[in-house]
């Protein structure tokens, strides 16, 4: 729909020259039109159809090809599907490396920020063990400035990551004991805090319970904000690092088939953040942990909060999931899931 | 005789050609520093990245479209990545090159359901994630060019430039009985308006100077334009007066060409505010701009007081003095050249303080008393207090 309005548009622009006057005329026909008053439900053919075009104007048309959305279909998959939850077996070893980097990432359609990365993408890699396995990160920092990883969960203090700061080309190696079970971040704890997380240092930690979750198509999404103009306000929100990028490419799930979603807050400057399904709903377990679920379409989470959602879809379709604050939904927070028997 | 003259010729010739060295010199120096790139600068610290900023020149509105014109003012190209409505990304296309180099311009071209006569934001953003900002203060369709639109703008300035100069006229037969003093006290009325009027232009060509990006809008910008017209019409009025100080329908046509001016960016001004939304062109600001200018016409009869000119030359002056408002109002309200318009009023300035100097040196030597009366320096006050307070009503 939108399509057919650009290319009007482009038409009318592109033959300004050719056909000043037939131009002038319509534009003056057009002015009259809007000088009363805006009045859609004119029976005026030519008004009908710019009110049936205008349908195609903003977010709402954002889909496919029309999404501004950066890379290809399945670049964000390593992000979106977690690594498989390993069965509770006791003194198991879990050992990931992370590699903290200075890169340039497209968040949007040719533009550029100049992130700090946990191995190339902001969210970091999914980091996944089961409670009671022995977890060991060794981390290495390539970057220009000194860096940390500060895990939440419950650990020694010594392994918290924030009094051991390493500087550019040093090493740490973090090791504790995962737990407890749910879903918890990770983030580097150098200072200025605020720069070094929103920057792009952080990422999900996953911790499952000994006695596994119900098997479900298993997502990981991480809504993030970018200040591209280091005004203290995000220009560009996202899950998982590029804007309307699940709006370009839906995320396809079966119908009555459980999906579940580990959804953390990782938005810097906006006190909160927040998900929203169209045409279904959900039951959502704040932080991972307890036993208790909320049935609801909309959750909220403070910097730092996360939980899980659930959910089997009782219909095929498209839906569309975004943050409920409009603004965010608009700079990019907005996607669909393709509901498919 | 011959030997001297060869001679002189070939030192001519020498002159010419160490004129050139310099230049080529300098063309050289620039060569060798433009291909250095930045390491001059490295040896005293690191260039900041640049401001990525775009210079949004003109933002129009139709049914269910905004077009957004913008401008690379910096030296290094510009990306343009992304465009927001009211804080929120929207999809566009670009009528002209995607990246600008220094100083080109493109325009972006927005499909948006945009609320009439409400506030509305508008920015583009660069591939550096730099956002530049427009605040439109009440969107509303922006004119097209159409017969009544052209009419309208061409009625707007007979109603503010060409009537109220032409009422100003008709103090002609009243000033034809008025005493030498009274007359002189007049012509210092004239230039105190015509200071008034230089000092307004000068002002606005500054502010809007301001405005505009450094690449562009140095103030030399208005110096160069004073210095322009002031020269020009110097240059004028001694062709026109072969030497003498200017009278009589002479020193009329020169007051009638700075007013004119001055109506010309005062049009322009009228046009291109309303145009963007920014006055509301009602009954009041009209009248008061007719109560403004009706003293422009007095300004120009005084030096006519105490000759024969016919009816046709009388007109003439009006048309001199009125018709730029005309003129403005349509380059006003269909362009959008922001460094023009400076241009404009400080071409406008330069022009009022010239004939300012005219009518000085008409009043020293014509009045009773000169410069220096009572009732010269009365009238000049006059001039000022009475523009300024009628300026009050078009504030």
């Amino acid at each position: 729909m939108a399509k057919t309005r650009l290319t009007r548009g482009k038409l009318l622009a592109a033959a300004a020259p050719l056909a000043a006057v037939p131009l002038v005329g319509k534009l003056a026909f057009e002015g009259d039109a809007a000088a009363s008053g805006h009045d859609h439900s004119s029976h005026d053919p030519f008004r009908t159809l710019a009110n049936h075009e205008r349908a195609g104007i903003g977010h709402a048309a954002m889909i496919g090809d029309e999404a501004p959305a950066v890379g290809g279909p399945n670049d964000l998959d390593a992000l979106l599907y977690p690594p498989p939850a390993l069965p509770y077996q006791p003194g198991r070893l879990r050992e990931y490396t992370l590699t903290a980097t200075d890169v340039e990432l497209e968040i949007a359609p040719g533009i550029f920020f100049p992130a700090w990365v946990y191995n190339g993408t902001a969210p970091g890699p999914v980091i996944r063990a089961t409670e009671g396995d022995r977890l060991r990160v060794n981390f290495v920092n390539a970057g220009s400035h000194p860096h940390t990883i500060h895990f939440h969960g419950i650990h020694p203090t010594n392994m918290d990551g924030v009094f051991e700061v390493v500087e550019p080309g040093g090493r740490f190696r973090y090791e504790f004991e995962a737990k407890p079970a749910g879903l918890h971040l990770y983030h580097c704890h150098a200072t200025p805090l605020k720069k070094h997380i929103h920057k792009g240092l952080y990422g999900a930690f996953i911790i499952d319970p000994k006695e596994p979750r119900p098997p479900a198509q298993e997502l990981v999404m991480v809504m993030n904000g970018y200040d591209t103009d280091a005004d203290g306000g995000n220009n560009f929100y996202t899950v998982n690092g590029r804007s309307f990028y699940y709006a370009k490419y839906p995320i396809r799930v079966k119908r009555s088939e459980l999906v579940r979603i580990y959804l953390a807050n990782l938005t810097e400057f906006d006190l909160i953040n927040s998900l929203h399904l169209h045409a279904d709903f959900f039951r959502y377990q704040p932080t991972g942990t307890g036993d208790y679920w909320e049935f609801t379409d909309t959750v909220m989470q403070c910097q730092g909060q996360r939980g899980v959602l659930e959910i089997a879809f009782s219909n095929t379709g498209t839906f569309m999931f975004h943050a409920h604050q409009s603004e965010f939904a608009e700079l990019g927070w907005m996607g669909f899931f393709e509901v498919m028997d | 005789m011959e030997a001297g003259s060869a001679a002189s010729e070939g030192s001519r010739l020498n002159w010419r050609i160490w004129a050139v060295v310099p230049v080529l010199l300098l063309a050289l120096v620039v060569g060798v520093v433009v291909s250095s790139g930045s390491s001059l600068a490295e040896l005293v610290g690191t260039n900041p990245p640049p401001a990525d900023e775009f210079d949004i020149r003109r933002v129009e509105f139709s049914p269910g479209e905004i077009r957004i014109t913008v401008r690379n003012p910096q030296p290094d190209d510009l990306t343009i990545a992304n465009v927001n409505v009211d804080d929120a990304i929207v999809p566009y296309t670009v009528e002209g090159s995607t990246t600008l180099g220094r100083l080109r311009s493109s325009t972006l071209v927005v499909p948006f359901d945009w609320v009439d006569g409400e506030p509305i934001v508008v920015g583009v953003t660069s591939s550096t994630g730099i956002e530049t900002v427009e605040e439109i203060p009440a969107a509303i369709e922006t004119p097209q060019p159409s017969v009544e639109g052209f009419l309208g703008y061409a009625l707007i300035g007979f109603l503010v430039g060409v009537l109220p100069v032409g009422l100003g006229m008709l103090w002609l037969p009243a000033l034809r009985q008025a005493s030498p003093v009274w007359l002189s006290a007049f012509m210092a009325f004239t230039a105190g308006l015509l200071t008034f009027l230089g000092l307004d232009a000068l002002f606005e060509a500054f502010e809007l100077q301001a405005g505009l990006p450094s690449s562009l809008g140095g103030s030399g910008l208005v110096l160069l334009g004073v210095a322009l017209s002031f020269l020009g019409m110097t240059a004028l009025s001694g062709r026109l007066t072969r030497g003498t100080a200017a009278t009589g329908l002479t020193l009329a046509f020169l007051i009638a060409l700075g007013i004119g001016l001055h109506n010309l960016g005062e049009g322009l001004a009228i046009g291109a505010s309303f145009a963007i939304g920014e006055i509301q062109l009602g009954a009041f600001l009209i009248v008061g701009f007719m109560i403004h200018n009706v003293t422009e016409g007095l300004g120009i009869a005084t030096p006519i007081a105490k000759s024969r000119v016919a009816l046709l030359a009388l007109a003439g002056l009006v048309l001199v003095a009125g018709a730029p408002t005309i003129l403005g109002a349509w380059v006003g309200g269909y362009t959008s050249s922001d460094v023009l318009i400076a241009l404009f009023f400080a071409i406008a300035a330069g022009a009022a303080f010239q004939v300012v100097v005219e009518v000085g040196r008409y009043v020293a030597r014509n009045a009773p008393g000169g410069l220096r009366s009572g009732h010269a320096i009365v009238g000049f006050i006059a001039g000022v207090a009475t523009m300024y307070v009628t300026g009050l009503l078009i504030a």
